[in-house]
């Protein structure tokens, strides 16, 4: 469909409005992304309704963000030390150390897991450890969510080498049913992503989860299309 | 207050284009003036702080980066950062959700709880309307399309949320938010209001 033609303006229009006030769902919304990349009339389109709505932000008031989002800014972009708080250095850069915790990880795991069959009162901790190896069995990425968390923490804990246009993309593996992505995560460092529901009732039904080397952005069809780089068992510590 | 206002953006445009060109203190002056208010739009969309910690994080980042792209654009410095920051927002909420939406909300008393921590998202959105225009034009809304409009546009929410949320058939909530939409063009084009 030709969004651009005359006779389309208006059906464009009313997409780009969607678009701007975020009411499009997944599929329309990558899709008019992409269109607006190659066509500089959707582009213009969205963003002639952002400017009219981004305006109204302003409204929204501010939150102090806490200051190591600064830190980590500086520390991804290799900025100088400026007035800011002090440098903490990357610690995360260090892979010793995560391939110390990774192995720490398990131990955890394997500790919690034994404790919580003792009976006790209070509430256990409940939480979900993924380790994610490559073919050589060595870990490269740790995901952990305690259960009622709303995010998978993921580390990379090994030498995770990636061109600058590719991405890495974490998918659930459910029994018998196609893989569902979780989102993007980094190569290096640790991030955070983003669960439609606690972890506990997003991998309720799911064994193992998988990351696949994609397209700068991620995989536009839904399912993986690079290589499967790591896989692993989903354990759960409850 | 324009004036004020004016002479914000200006220097808000000033350091952008300082930041285009690696300046690292403008970058750090550009992340202290309008990092709150960025962060406060995160945080209302995505409602998580380490979500908005890290979607702020890599907004900058991506800023630092394309500082330079600003001078072709014809928004205030703040629109413009204002729409990067809502549209990875965007972009994240709606990864994470499926075509079909069969999320369980049983999170309403968190939302009301969130809630009453301050002004609802229309006083936020009409707050916002610091353009006479503007906030004529949201008044100007019906109720039930102001509502929708304001829901979408403060809290991120899709279609699909919308009509779980107002606990109305889809149909309508889209109805709604298509025809505000559309009303509220109008009304601005006929105020001058041209972006």
């Amino acid at each position: 469909m030709d969004l651009a033609r005359p006779d389309r303006s208006a059906r464009l229009d009313a997409l780009a409005a969607a678009y701007a006030l975020g009411t499009l769902g997944p599929g329309p919304r990558r899709r008019l992304a992409e269109l607006a990349q190659r066509d500089p009339v959707v582009a213009a389109a969205i963003r002639r309704w952002e400017w009219r709505l981004a305006a109204l932000t302003a409204g929204i008031p501010g939150i102090t963000p806490p200051s190591r989002v600064w830190e980590r800014i500086r520390t991804r972009l290799g900025l100088a030390d400026s007035a800011a708080a002090p440098s903490r250095g990357s610690w995360w850069a260090n892979l010793a150390l995560w391939r110390g915790l990774a192995l720490a990880g398990f131990a955890i795991a394997f500790a919690l897991g034994i404790s919580l069959l003792a009976p006790r009162g209070e509430q256990p901790f409940e939480s979900v450890v993924v380790v994610l190896a490559g073919p050589d069995a060595k870990p490269a990425l740790i995901a952990t969510a305690e259960r009622g968390s709303r995010f998978l923490t993921v580390k990379a804990v090994g030498d995770v080498a990636i061109a600058r246009d590719r991405s890495l993309e974490l998918w659930m593996l459910p029994d018998g049913r196609p893989p569902q992505s979780l989102g993007l995560i980094p190569a290096s460092g640790v991030d955070r992503v983003a669960l439609r529901a606690p972890a506990g009732v997003t991998l309720q039904n799911i064994p193992a989860l998988a990351v696949s080397l994609e397209p700068a952005g991620g995989s536009t069809t839904g399912a993986p299309t690079g290589p499967v780089l790591y896989t692993g068992r989903v354990e759960r510590t409850y | 207050m324009a004036d004020a206002d004016t002479d914000k953006s200006a220097h808000l445009a000033h350091l952008l284009a300082r930041t285009a060109l690696a300046d690292q203190a403008a970058f750090a002056a550009l992340y202290q003036l309008t990092a709150p208010h960025l962060y406060g739009v995160a945080l209302r969309i995505l409602r998580e702080p380490a979500l908005a910690e890290d979607l702020l994080q890599e907004a900058f980042v991506n800023i630092w980066h394309h500082a330079g792209t600003y001078a072709a654009e014809k928004a205030k410095p703040r629109t413009w950062l204002a729409s990067i920051v809502r549209n990875r927002c965007l972009d994240q909420l709606r990864r994470r959700e499926p075509d079909t939406l069969t999320m369980t909300r049983n999170e309403d008393e968190a939302e009301m709880e969130f809630e009453a921590l301050g002004p609802t998202p229309e006083e936020l959105l009409l707050s916002g309307a610091d353009a006479h225009s503007v906030r004529g034009c949201i008044e100007g809304l019906e109720g039930a399309q102001k509502q929708a409009i304001a829901l979408a546009f403060v809290r991120g929410m899709s279609h699909a949320e919308l009509a779980l949320h107002l606990r109305e058939p889809l149909g309508t909530v889209k109805s709604w938010v298509r025809r505000g939409l559309e009303r509220l063009r109008k009304c601005l084009e006929a105020a001058g209001f041209v972006p």
